[in-house]
């Protein structure tokens, strides 16, 4: 079944993940209800241990919610088999994590093509792809460099790359500055606005920095699993 | 992928590899010298008058008597010469012998003696094992000479020597007692008590004349095979094709504890090479198990991204294939020297265990070498990297139980 609402990638009703831990239970989402929508540039903030990165790895099918329910694209997460949400996100979701985890064997176009070529995608077409991706983010001429070779902002944006190479409908990218200094995570989030302006990619952080909050033109707040707060820098991005 | 995996931590997967290629070794080894021992076992016992195939009167494997003899030696011959033809590279040769029981004696002494009757122009010292012990005087040269081949033991019994007379008393075919003498023309030892001490080797026409047998007479046809694997198979077909009143026979039934013997040791060589491969596999078990555990967050990243489920279990499966051939690789290259001075030179433990250690009624070669048939080879280039992928299942499966969002929590 799909819900109506057109242009939504992802829509949570009453979403809740409960951890239990011999009595005690911790409810580290609690009833949130979130809409993302199509070229959002948004942010989830608050303190540790709010259920920021949670709530990320639950729209993402990383992970599934005690109760309520994820609809991703019209497509309700919790009807799916393992096999079909490994497909989702390596089909529909880019992945930007805060210690970059490239794959330390592959080569930066290597980790980029990485997704490509799970995919099934010639690797032709994934030449054709990859290169003018790595160019655009500035790192022509490492192509063949493994990620012990990178800087961290170079692996991070490797890590971008990766995320978006198979033009998904959406990047998730959990506290990606983390790792940064302040001049490679002003370059970081310079390119994924751009991406964003350009390419219209949704983009959801869950961050507790500052210059990403900055940045995002919808930030919402959780603390204590639940959403209390939200803003909308803009007219255009509000749902 | 997967073959940069295998280099992340060299000397891990060096060690591994040294695993797999001891476990080939060990294989090679233990199947060469069955492969060889056995052979060379079942060769000697068919070398001793029986063949690895023998055609006999009815009713004699469990009752051997005089009278029960093979009386149809020509149409019997013109199946062999005709299976022969059609399956030339299954018989070697073919050998006719006349056998009996009796006294052997000299002026002051008598023993009991085995005879047996043979065609000198069938015998080879590769095919007679009394022919290849011969220690002093020569082999028989023709088929009715009065002249005899006796076991080192009779010898020193009646106290003969070449040259010497020898009454050999036997019953005939009707039943009458019957004497001969004969000179001793040459002494074998081939090492087995047994043989030695009551072994007469006669020329065949020359026994036959004694027994009454008639020239088409003979008490059983001894087929020596190029491949004695084949024995029961060449048996059956012999059988079907002369369906009379023969029985054929393969070694195994005509040497029944040779064959028991040959089977327990078999059995334990399996035994052991399934110990040392369970062993083996373990060790690439705890390789392969080691390096899957300390990438469980890439492969958490990885499901992450995308990577299905099969494809991070065949991904592994795919390290664990190129570890197997690489170790039957550097295995192989381990074994070809080994095996080339093992099958030519060998091992000799007669300093530790002597010349004259039997088994079976047969005397086991002191010299240990080795052979590798075919299928031996075959089974051993399967079964190792079988091994290693069935050692490679486990961390398989352990890399597709991880859970993504496990694995990158934190990261």
């Amino acid at each position: 079944m799909a819900t109506d609402n057109v242009g939504n990638i992802i829509e949570t009703k009453s979403l809740y993940k409960i951890y239990t831990r011999g009595n005690a239970s911790v409810n580290a989402v609690d009833n949130v209800d979130l809409t993302i929508k199509k070229g959002e540039f948004s942010a989830l903030c608050g303190p540790s241990g709010s259920g920021k990165t949670t709530l990320l790895n639950l729209i993402s099918a990383l992970d599934s919610p005690t109760d309520g329910e994820i609809w991703f694209e019209g497509q309700l997460l919790s009807g799916l088999s393992r096999t079909q949400l490994s497909r989702l996100r390596r089909d529909r979701i880019g992945f930007v994590f805060q210690s970059f985890n490239l794959v330390p064997v592959l080569s930066a176009y290597e980790n980029v093509e990485l997704v490509l070529s799970l995919q099934g995608v010639p690797p032709k077409t994934r030449h054709d792809i990859v290169m003018p991706l790595l160019s655009s983010l500035g790192l022509e001429g490492l192509e063949h460099a493994k990620p012990a070779a990178l800087s961290g902002g170079q692996q991070q944006r490797v890590a971008v790359a990766r995320a978006i190479a198979h033009n998904p409908a959406i990047v998730m990218a959990d506290e990606p500055t983390a790792n940064l200094d302040s001049k490679s995570a002003g370059n970081l989030l310079d390119y994924m606005e751009k991406l964003n302006a350009e390419k219209n990619i949704t983009f959801l952080f869950s961050t507790h920095d500052q210059k990403v909050m900055d940045r995002a033109r919808r930030v919402i707040t959780l603390v204590d699993g639940r959403i209390s707060g939200e803003i909308f820098k803009n007219a255009e991005s509000q749902p | 992928m997967a073959w940069r995996n295998l280099w992340r931590r060299k000397r891990r997967t060096w060690i591994t590899i040294a695993t797999i290629v001891f476990g080939v070794w060990l294989s090679m080894t233990f199947t060469g010298i069955g492969d060889y021992s056995y052979t060379n076992m079942i060769d000697t016992g068919a070398n001793l008058g029986f063949g690895h195939v023998t055609i006999q009167p009815a009713g004699y494997h469990d009752e051997p008597k005089i009278s029960k003899l093979i009386s149809e030696l020509p149409e019997i011959k013109n199946n062999i010469l005709e299976y022969s033809e059609k399956n030339h590279s299954a018989i070697d040769s073919t050998a006719d012998r006349v056998l009996a029981n009796g006294v052997l004696a000299t002026a002051s002494k008598q023993i009991f003696g085995f005879f047996v009757g043979v065609d000198p122009a069938q015998e080879s010292k590769q095919r007679n094992i009394y022919y290849k012990s011969m220690i002093e005087g020569d082999w028989l040269e023709s088929t009715n000479e009065r002249k005899v081949v006796i076991g080192k033991g009779i010898a020193e019994l009646l106290n003969l020597k070449i040259g010497k007379k020898l009454i050999y008393t036997t019953t005939d075919i009707d039943g009458e007692i019957v004497s001969e003498v004969a000179r001793v023309k040459g002494i074998f030892r081939t090492g087995v008590k047994e043989i030695d001490n009551a072994s007469i080797i006669l020329p065949i026409d020359t026994l036959k004349e004694t027994l009454k047998f008639k020239e088409s007479q003979i008490t059983l046809m001894a087929l020596f095979l190029n491949d004695q694997r084949k024995s029961s198979a060449v048996a059956q077909d012999i059988e079907t094709l002369l369906n009379s009143k023969v029985e054929v026979k393969s070694w195994d039934q005509t040497q029944a504890e040779l064959a028991s013997l040959i089977t327990l040791d078999r059995g334990g060589n399996i035994l052991t090479q399934m110990l040392i491969g369970l062993l083996v596999a373990a060790g690439i078990l705890n390789t392969l198990l080691m390096s899957v555990m300390e990438r469980l967050k890439e492969f958490g990243v990885m499901m992450a991204i995308g990577m299905l489920p099969s494809n991070l279990f065949l991904l592994v499966m795919i390290e664990s294939f190129f570890l197997a051939m690489l170790g039957l690789f550097f295995g192989i290259m381990v074994c070809i020297p080994w095996y080339i001075y093992m099958a030519n030179v060998g091992l000799d433990f007669s300093a530790m265990v002597g010349d004259e250690m039997s088994a079976g009624g047969v005397l086991i070669d002191p010299l240990m070498k080795i052979r590798l048939y075919l299928s031996s080879i075959v089974i051993i280039a399967l079964s190792v990297p079988g091994l290693t992928l069935l050692a490679g299942l486990y961390p398989a499966y352990k890399a597709v139980k991880t859970e993504p969002v496990e694995s990158i929590r934190g990261l």
